[in-house]
């Protein structure tokens, strides 16, 4: 058990799935031959299968609690193997195999690759139609069903900050972290022969510096502290008022990274006036964050009203973040160095 | 000698960690069924054949996330009555070689328990030929010299059938220490 835990919180209301969190992972951690399609952080659209493609509960616990076994997934699958385009034929070899104005196209059938179905959602349109973005991260569970599943002991969870870190050099490639992580947030690097995974960009926070993703959000969606912390954001989000909540809570490993559920509009009826009732429906949002979003959507609604109607509101101030410095508190005075 | 050796599954009760024990607690039967083992010593230096039906081989990982190879091992113990299934224990190691069908060099292996596997550089004088042919790998290792399997005159082998997503503890394994004496 670590001793403090770091954690995230991340506002849905605010994400415009931008994809910069996964741009600033991407480029800080996983240019190698062999994670090109590893995204430490990837942002989905939801409803939608996602990436891995229906990545949800491989792996994981039961709801008694029972080690579930899980499925690695495949290049060809639920990843989709990356594909390039035929420039050198189209822009340079004009005429080239009898085709005399050849279209430019993928050099192989692309099946599914990250954010393959962004902006889908469900529902039809005008009524009903919703999506919202997820971003994702390894959440640095408090009991990782990676590092229960590593035999080789390669996979830590820090004491100091409850950061989950693989150990490469003694990791052999076995994958059964992959195999484990309900949430698939571990990755293999076949070039390498190692798995990899989210650090918690370990190097900056030791330097009180904010995560990648979260430093680089346009958003300002992203919460970076310690749970403990009863003076910062996150405690005050998680603990104070239970409004931001885990990713799939049953899958039981107590995750590190919280969100802030979407608020959404309401639908239409055939005449096109409001229904009362939200486009994104509440089983769904229970289905991602257990139950205990429907108190959470509530309090997000209340304080919103709260606010509007001109009375003083910490939480809307906090989900604001009108000091973007605040959100992150990574050290003793809590402001970010910049 | 030459003996043929049915294999048994390594129990997956026996994996370090909390998953593997669990999630694989149905796997008891080995991949590999047999194998048949040939030791011949001349002098200081030691030949071990080892071959085993594989009707799929793997000889690498491509760039797939989802793919294992082929592999093999071959072990001698430290003591007479050092536990084979746990891979020796605290201070009474087992040693040898590991042969993989995607890597030239052999590794070398040290172990004093479960989980506690070191793969060590190349031993010195210790080649390595394999063959896959008529539905079986056949492996070749000549020692120029192997101290230890002289003082033990025993060996135990392990194999891993990459189609059958074999790796780690998931293995198929002589049932204990086979006896290389003449």
């Amino acid at each position: 058990m670590a001793k403090r835990q770091i954690a995230m919180v991340l506002d849905l209301n605010k994400c415009i799935g931008c994809q910069t969190c996964t741009i600033a992972c991407k480029k800080l951690w996983n240019t190698d031959t062999g994670t090109g399609y590893a995204y430490w952080n990837n942002v989905e659209t939801l409803p939608g299968a996602g990436y891995p493609k229906e990545w949800s509960g491989s792996g994981g616990r039961t709801s008694d609690g029972e080690v579930k076994r899980g499925q690695i997934p495949t290049l060809d699958g639920e990843y989709g193997r990356a594909w390039s385009f035929n420039h050198d034929k189209v822009f340079f070899r004009s005429g080239d195999g009898g085709e005399k104005k050849p279209w430019l196209r993928p050099d192989r059938k692309a099946q599914w690759g990250a954010n393959w179905d962004e902006d889908l959602g469900a529902g039809e349109y005008p009524q009903e139609n919703h999506y919202f973005y997820l971003p994702r991260l390894c959440n640095h569970c408090t009991h990782p069903a990676c590092l229960d599943a590593c035999p080789r002991a390669a996979i830590e969870k820090r004491e100091e900050d409850g950061i989950v870190l693989v150990d490469q050099d003694r990791c052999n490639g076995y994958r059964f972290c992959v195999e484990a992580c309900p949430y698939k947030k571990v990755y293999f690097d076949p070039q390498r022969q190692v798995t990899t995974k989210c650090i918690f960009c370990l190097p900056r926070v030791e330097e009180g510096v904010a995560p990648a993703c979260a430093r680089q959000c346009p958003g300002r969606l992203r919460f970076v502290g310690y749970l403990d912390d009863e003076e910062a954001p996150i405690w005050k989000l998680v603990h104070k008022y239970g409004v931001a909540l885990p990713l799939h809570p049953e899958f039981g490993l107590e995750p590190n990274v919280y969100y802030v559920p979407p608020m959404s509009p309401e639908k239409l009826d055939s005449e096109g006036r409001p229904t009362g009732e939200s486009r994104i429906p509440m089983d769904y949002l229970v289905s991602l964050f257990g139950s205990r979003v429907k108190d959470a959507v509530k309090i997000l609604e209340d304080e919103r009203e709260k606010r509007k109607s001109g009375n003083p509101s910490e939480l809307m101030d906090l989900l604001i973040a009108y000091d973007w410095n605040e959100s992150f508190a990574l050290e003793s005075n809590r402001k970010e160095v910049i | 000698m030459q003996q043929e050796i049915d294999l048994i599954a390594a129990p997956p009760a026996l994996s370090p960690g909390g998953y593997v024990a669990k999630a694989y607690a149905d796997r008891v039967q080995p991949a590999t069924k047999n194998a048949r083992v040939e030791v011949v010593r001349q002098g200081a230096a030691w030949r071990i054949a080892l071959s085993w039906p594989c009707a799929s081989p793997v000889l690498s990982l491509g760039d797939d996330v989802d793919t294992f190879v082929d592999a093999a091992a071959v072990l001698t113990s430290s003591k007479a009555d050092t536990s084979w299934m746990t891979m020796g224990d605290n201070g009474d190691a087992v040693t040898g070689v590991f042969w993989r069908a995607d890597q030239e060099a052999l590794t070398g292996i040290h172990a004093e328990g479960l989980g506690t596997v070191d793969r060590l550089p190349p031993p010195d004088g210790v080649r390595a030929t394999s063959e896959w042919k008529d539905d079986r790998w056949i492996l070749q290792l000549d020692f120029d010299a192997w101290s230890q399997l002289d003082q033990q005159q025993q060996i135990a082998v392990a194999i891993w059938q990459g189609a059958e997503r074999d790796r780690g503890g998931l293995k198929s394994v002589s049932p204990g220490w086979i006896s290389v004496a003449a």
